[in-house]
């Protein structure tokens, strides 16, 4: 056999096996670098081109080697599940680098990160003025986590007492111009349906590219032909401007009639009704 | 047009924001805002039995607009 050839089968071969390996270690192998798994990714990697190319080493060798540096982060990561202590020990412990606003030198001296170093991981985080952080964290994988100052976090809805309605995640039904039937059937929708919701918007599955449903049961598409425009579904704001325009209706009914058990009778649907108009407003809105 | 049919009109359009909130609750896939949703469609539906006594009670003075 050429040597070449063998170079191609041993090349094949330790594609598949480093495939199988990094499968069966699963989605923390490459996610998440602790140590641990920083040191055994790269032995791994080394073993497998190291056989594949040095003709002169055992096929089988590299193979045990492999599976070997394998299975030890594997065990490891079984035994952590179970104990704290063990968990510290393979894992590392967090160090934490910002507390209370200041800067923590001595922690930062022991992971041996410089100044500089501690400015580049803020900025990543968009943080580029250390005194806007109140907490921040190095993490076992050479991540800083970083929790801002109250009054630098983003303004959310619960900060100023906005209502908002509450969602379920969109599920993407057409993809490429097909029907994706499965998402579909999450929503409990048929393709008869969908075929009748792109004729509202007259249009054909050939011509959408992407199509998506969201909480309400609305379906907001994007086309191939992006010269095309498409409406955006009206009918929840339309919704809430009958409801108002019902509610100033009574209000007008109430002032006009002199009957005073109507006038009664209207005002008080007319508060009902604004009621039910606060309640369903965030929903309604969007 | 006369108040009898402005409130018949008005009526109307709360019977369609009825079935339009039903059918919204019935297509809205989170289970709070399909309550809310419902809620809201209860509220109109009671609101609706008012003004349909008020239209039998206004036609019965404009006799000329009768037709409900």
């Amino acid at each position: 056999m050429p040597e070449w050839l063998e170079v191609v089968i041993r090349s094949l071969l330790f594609v598949v096996v480093l495939f199988l390996i990094t499968k069966w270690l699963g989605k923390k192998q490459i996610s998440e670098l602790t140590f641990f798994e920083y040191v055994t990714g790269i032995s791994i990697g080394n073993i497998g081109a190291e056989v594949a190319i040095g003709l002169e080493r055992n096929i089988f060798h590299g193979i045990i080697g492999i599976v070997i540096f394998a299975a030890i982060p594997f065990f490891a990561g079984l035994i952590s599940l179970k104990s704290k202590r063990f968990r510290n020990f393979i894992e590392g412990k967090a160090t934490v680098f910002i507390k209370d606003g200041k800067i923590m030198e001595d922690n930062l001296k022991k992971e041996r990160y410089t100044t500089d170093e501690l400015l580049d991981l803020l900025r990543r985080k968009d943080v580029f003025q250390v005194s806007d952080v109140e907490f921040a964290v190095l993490e076992a994988t050479g991540d800083l986590s970083v929790m801002l100052k109250k009054e630098n976090q983003p303004l959310t809805a619960k900060d100023i007492n906005l209502k908002v309605a509450s969602i379920k995640e969109p599920q993407t039904i057409i993809m490429d111009g097909t029907i994706m039937d499965e998402p579909l059937a999450t929503i409990g929708r048929s393709r008869a349906w969908l075929q009748t919701e792109l004729e509202k918007l007259g249009v054909t599955i050939e011509n959408v590219f992407l199509g998506q449903v969201n909480s309400y049961g609305e379906l907001t598409i994007d086309l191939f032909d992006d010269k095309l425009q498409v409406a955006p579904p009206q009918e929840r704001p339309l919704i809430l401007s009958t409801l108002k325009k019902c509610q100033a209706d009574l209000e007008l009914f109430a002032l006009g009639t002199e009957s005073k058990e109507a006038k009664q009778m209207y005002r008080l649907n007319s508060e009902k009704l604004q009621e039910a108009i606060d309640k369903v407003t965030p929903i309604l809105k969007g | 047009m006369t108040v009898g049919s402005d409130v018949k009109q008005c009526f109307a359009s709360l019977k369609g924001v009825e079935a339009s909130l039903s059918s919204l609750a019935l297509r809205t896939l989170d289970d709070e805002s399909k309550r809310t949703l419902h809620e809201a469609m209860m509220v109109i539906h009671e609101v609706t039995k008012d003004l349909k006594k008020r239209v039998g009670e206004l036609e019965g003075e404009e006799l000329q607009y009768k037709g409900f």
